[in-house]
């Protein structure tokens, strides 16, 4: 433990992978014991991470470097931050749970397991990377377990099982990639969604490199490339190399968070999705997206940054209104959850655009409180549909009868959705709406009418499941009762609530990453004036205490410079 | 020009590894008509055994450092040529492991085919070592002459005899365009070895270059002369076609990389445009394509000439690194395309069909054959872990350093519409159900082919330094070769905030 948890917790999995492809599929409790293993490892090495993580000293902790290539100047440069450590935190809880979610698969468990583990591993690699290279390793190599959960043991939407007649079959196997809403099958909606994350991720990877040659550095090192990496002010087709790099960074990676309007993919691969997929998927892998943009973006260019940055603040009013618009009139259970997580990332961009230091942070600890959030709703949808073999609304209904315990925790997922008080999403959210208030207030009224609106679908969606009348063919539907069952839902709620009562530590260990990030950005550096040591001396000299520092902030983190305070008025 | 013949049997040296393989070539003849109750498969593994050996002299090679040029600077052995030859010989090693059963099709000469698949890979290693154009030009028909026998191997099949006569005719046509632009250019410059070449550029010598270029794109299969390729790989006998689709290009790369880094190193700025538009074409053309194929082998053909297109990218670099990058991807390429056609060879064996359909369920009937393919086909993609990503990367790295922008954005593009097509066949293994569940089974060979794959797909992958440490050092000789490239923008101004 110690120094290398982070070997753990990125290396468990991989080791439970290859474990796997020993052990024969006719042994599945060995199977899911060995993913459970290795997911359990992972688990205590991140809340070890979480809970060592020191605030005094702040920056990047448990760093391990092994170089990879010279030529290339590439090393497997793993650290994490207050920002990443939530995040690795959530997507090691997130696959502990989705192992025993996805308990009772029968088919090829062996494979679906390895799988699963990749796709976690490769997602909390990207969460630990301080290297662009590997960064976009992890990132990519995320990708395709995706194309082979859904593929494999995903399910098609009721409305393309009941296309059977010749010429819908023809139809729907077509590729009307645009126009065939709510009619999927899952090997579309799993094409579709490799296909556009790997094409936004190239985008992504035109950035990095751009980043890599005009650094000059030879080096693909995050840390590095911040402190030394001079990209500012090189005149390139009629505007300046930043904010192209910028823009790729940023489009390239938002596919996957998902902004509006490169949503599309990510609805329709939620809910073709097997479950645990699904969580993983809308509870970490889409954050992938935003933590990359704070790495990459908001790290190496923290000046082109602060000039971009409202392209996202006016995106995120439709991420949030439409998203939310089209769950409220979706008709099938993961669809509204889907949608529902589309529109919530939108929060996390408002978070991140008003740059200040109470958004971002509430933009991160979203980010966790959404993980959770969403991973309950997902996992109980799963669960729903496992009983019933419909994610069909207006054929279900009445089920809190067969099964109370799901009906239960549903409305405590659907609160904490919400952002209930006593939840974290209540922090998180709070904290996004007061932190951009003072620059973007419009966006600010979106949000809160979002959240009336993700009242409504929410409970929309919980009355057509839950109660009313039952039809008759779901009377085999039962409860969750054993221990596996329960146990995913509970971490997940008991994290929740957790947080949601005791938000102090995740609060602190998110604003000591937060902090220095928006040191950096906020700074308005004076044109030309200033020589680069000069510079240096703004960045790093050490001042009293700002109006910024408005909680119990270890003191020395929260110096910033007075131009931050500026930037937060 | 006058060739000093005088040598030492210590300069002969050089030649170790083809006189040996020449000796062995005689031997396998010899046993297959002295004892011709002999299984075949026996003869498969002497002649492994004889590559095997080569393969160890060649490192050995590697390893003491040995070279120098022979008969007047017509044959020279550098590290470059050592690893195209290293190459070319683990290419013919594993086809022939994979051959070992497919040979039981053939009705004649069963024998006569390992000695063909040994001749071509002898005149593929004095490719690697051809150091001017009349060595060039011999090396390259005599490889090419076994292979034109090889193509047609399946008597009885028409496609077969088709696929062997559409290549027999377009590759006289090359080497006549080859032979044309050698007297060409030789009558230009009065020289034949590259490095001693002092071009000007007179009409003579471009379009002796460009009828060079296009014989050495004929072989390697670029865009704009592929139009061979999917017929004579769909003919072909599978083994043959996994052959052809390595060794040849492999061998002619390290001739196009003579000829531009040292015979056309100052003109520079003009070639790296025919090699920018070659190299789009190759990549966005064959990758449309591929889409549309049905066929298994024909797949792997298109998706070969996008690839080329690819290795195209770090030859338009034009510089060190991306030499380097060539030879590395080349390395990732090897691996993955020789697994991805051992897993066809199988598939075809046990159900008896290419087409792509019928690969359906391939996942439930040999698990260990649909994940071998998953990773060749991922590889092939450039997808993280595996070998092939971290090949794209490389290039796309030296063609940035030269910045080289629309080429890498093109290449980019192409990389997601590869990654449909490669996935298509994905789904058909892993989402579709098989419609005859029975169990796929594997030869022994063919099962060592595929474990060779995965392990250097996977290695090379994860670990990649010590085989990045090794091309590295086998293109020293253009460390020097470093010229402004025209389209480079501007060193960056200092910082201002």
């Amino acid at each position: 433990m110690g120094e290398h948890a982070l070997l753990y917790i990125l290396f468990a999995p991989f080791v439970g992978a290859l474990a796997l492809i020993l052990v024969s599929n006719r042994q599945p409790l060995l199977v899911r014991g060995i993913a459970a293993g290795s997911a359990f490892v992972s688990l205590i090495a991140s809340i070890f991470v979480f809970y060592a993580y020191d605030l005094d000293k702040g920056g990047f902790q448990f760093v391990q470097k092994f170089e990879w290539s010279r030529e290339l100047g590439i090393s497997l440069h793993l650290g994490v931050d207050g920002i990443a450590t939530p995040l690795v935190l959530a997507s090691a809880i997130l696959l502990f749970t989705g192992v025993f979610v996805s308990w009772h698969i029968k088919d090829r468990t062996k494979e679906f397991y390895i799988w699963l583990l990749i796709l976690a591993a490769a997602t909390i690699g990207v969460f630990m990377s301080l290297d662009l290279f590997f960064l976009y390793f992890f990132y990519e190599m995320s990708v395709i377990p995706m194309y082979l959960l859904l593929g494999m043991w995903g399910s098609h939407t009721k409305k393309y099982l009941e296309m059977t007649d010749p010429e819908g079959l023809k139809l729907r196997d077509s590729v009307g990639f645009i126009l065939n809403f709510g009619s999927n099958s899952k090997e579309y909606a799993a094409m579709k969604l490799v296909l556009f994350l790997s094409a936004f991720a190239v985008v992504a990877l035109m950035g990095i490199l751009l980043i890599y040659k005009y650094a000059g550095l030879n080096t693909f090192d995050i840390l590095v490339l911040r402190e030394q990496a001079k990209l500012m002010n090189i005149p390139v087709l009629g505007t300046t190399l930043d904010k192209i790099i910028w823009v790729l960074i940023f489009f390239g990676f938002a596919s996957i968070a998902p902004l509006w309007p490169l949503h599309s993919w990510s609805p329709v691969g939620h809910a073709a999705a097997p479950a645990a997929t699904s969580m993983l998927h809308a509870g970490v892998l889409m954050k992938l997206g935003h933590f990359s943009i704070i790495r990459v973006a908001f790290e190496i260019l923290p000046d082109t940054t602060r000039e971009m940055m409202p392209i996202a603040a006016v995106l995120c009013i439709f991420s949030i209104m439409y998203g939310g618009f089209v769950a409220f009139y979706a008709k099938d259970t993961k669809y509204v959850i889907g949608y529902s997580s589309s529109s919530h990332m939108g929060y996390v961009f408002l978070g991140m655009a008003a740059l200040n230091y109470i958004s971002l942070t509430g933009a991160v600890i979203y980010m966790f409180a959404h993980a959770m959030a969403t991973g309950m709703l997902f996992a109980m949808a799963g669960w729903v549909y496992d009983q019933t073999h419909t994610r069909d609304l207006p054929s279900l209904g009445g089920l809190s009868n067969k099964m109370p315990f799901i009906s239960a925790c549903f409305i405590v997922g659907c609160m904490a959705s919400i952002g209930m008080p006593g939840t974290v999403n209540f922090i998180a959210e709070i904290m996004i709406i007061v932190g951009s208030w003072n620059k973007y207030p419009l966006q600010v009224i979106v949000a809160v009418l979002g959240i009336v609106l993700t009242m409504a679908y929410l409970f929309k969606m919980m009355r057509s499941m839950f109660y009313g009348p039952m039809s008759q063919k779901y009377s085999h539907a039962h409860d969750a009762v054993g221990v596996v069952d329960r146990l995913p839902l509970l971490v997940m709620i008991t994290v929740t609530v957790g947080f949601g009562l005791f938000p102090m530590h995740l609060y602190d260990v998110v604003r000591s990453g937060v902090n220095p990030l928006i040191a950096r950005i906020t700074q308005v550096v004076p044109v030309a004036s200033h020589e680069q040591d000069q510079l240096n001396v703004t960045r790093e000299a050490p001042e009293s205490p700002s109006k910024a520092d408005l909680t119990a902030v270890p003191s020395h983190l929260a110096h910033v410079t007075p131009h931050s305070i500026r930037g937060l008025e | 020009m006058t060739f000093s013949l005088t040598m030492s049997l210590a300069d002969l040296l050089l030649l170790l590894p083809e006189i040996f393989l020449t000796c062995w070539l005689c031997l396998i003849l010899i046993v297959d008509f002295a004892f011709p109750r002999m299984s075949k498969d026996q003869l498969a593994f002497l002649s492994v055994g004889g590559l095997v050996a080569t393969f160890a002299c060649l490192t050995w090679f590697d390893v003491a450092h040995i070279s120098g040029t022979l008969f007047g600077n017509m044959f020279v052995l550098d590290r470059m040529a050592i690893f195209f030859k290293m190459f070319v010989v683990a290419t013919t090693t594993l086809v022939i492991l994979v051959s070992v059963q497919y040979v039981d099709r053939f009705t004649f000469f069963r024998g006569e085919y390992y000695v063909l698949v040994v001749m071509s890979s002898l005149g593929m290693m004095f490719m690697s070592s051809a150091n001017d154009l009349l060595s060039l030009f011999v090396s390259l028909e005599f490889s090419t002459l076994g292979f034109y026998v090889l193509v047609g191997y399946l008597r009885e099949d028409l496609a077969s005899n088709e696929a062997g006569l559409k290549f027999f005719i377009l590759g006289v046509f090359a080497a006549a365009l080859l032979a044309y632009g050698i007297s060409l250019v030789y009558g230009e410059t009065g020289k034949l070895v590259f490095s001693e070449m002092h071009l000007t550029a007179t009409s003579g010598t471009i379009i002796g270059f460009l009828l060079i270029f296009t014989a050495l794109g004929f072989k390697i299969g670029a865009v704009p002369f592929h139009s061979w390729i999917p017929d004579t790989y769909h003919g072909a006998p599978t083994p043959v076609t996994a052959f052809l689709s390595l060794a040849p290009k492999g061998a002619a790369l390290a001739i196009l990389l003579r000829i531009f880094f040292v015979a056309l190193a100052t003109f520079k700025p003009v070639w790296i445009v025919l090699l920018v538009a070659v190299s789009i074409l190759s990549m966005t053309y064959a990758n449309i394509v591929a889409i549309a194929q049905r066929n298994i082998k024909r797949l792997l053909a298109y998706s070969g000439i996008a690839q080329i297109g690819n290795v195209l990218i770090g030859l338009a670099a034009g510089t060190k690194m991306g030499s380097d990058a060539i030879l590395f991807y080349l390395l990732a390429y090897l691996f993955a395309n020789i697994g991805a056609f051992a897993v066809v060879i199988a598939v075809g064996q046990a159900i008896g069909s290419e087409e792509i359909d019928d690969y359906s369920g391939l996942n439930r009937r040999s698990p260990f054959l649909a994940f071998a393919m998953l990773l060749f086909l991922l590889s092939l993609a450039g997808v993280p872990p595996l070998a092939g990503f971290i090949g794209k990367l490389y290039i796309f790295v030296a063609a940035i350093k030269e910045g080289l922008y629309t080429l890498i954005t093109v290449a980019l593009i192409n990389i997601v519409i590869s990654m449909y097509y490669y996935l298509v066949i994905v789904k058909k293994m892993y989402i579709n159900e098989p419609i005859d569940p029975s169990p796929v089974s594997i030869s022994g060979p063919m099962k060592t082919v595929i474990y060779v794959g995965l392990a250097g797909t996977l290695v090379i992958g994860i670990y990649p330094q010590p085989f990045i440490d090794w091309i590295i050092d086998a293109t020293l000789m253009f460390s020097n070769f470093t010229t402004q490239s025209t389209t480079a923008i501007p060193p960056t101004p200092p910082f201002g905030g």
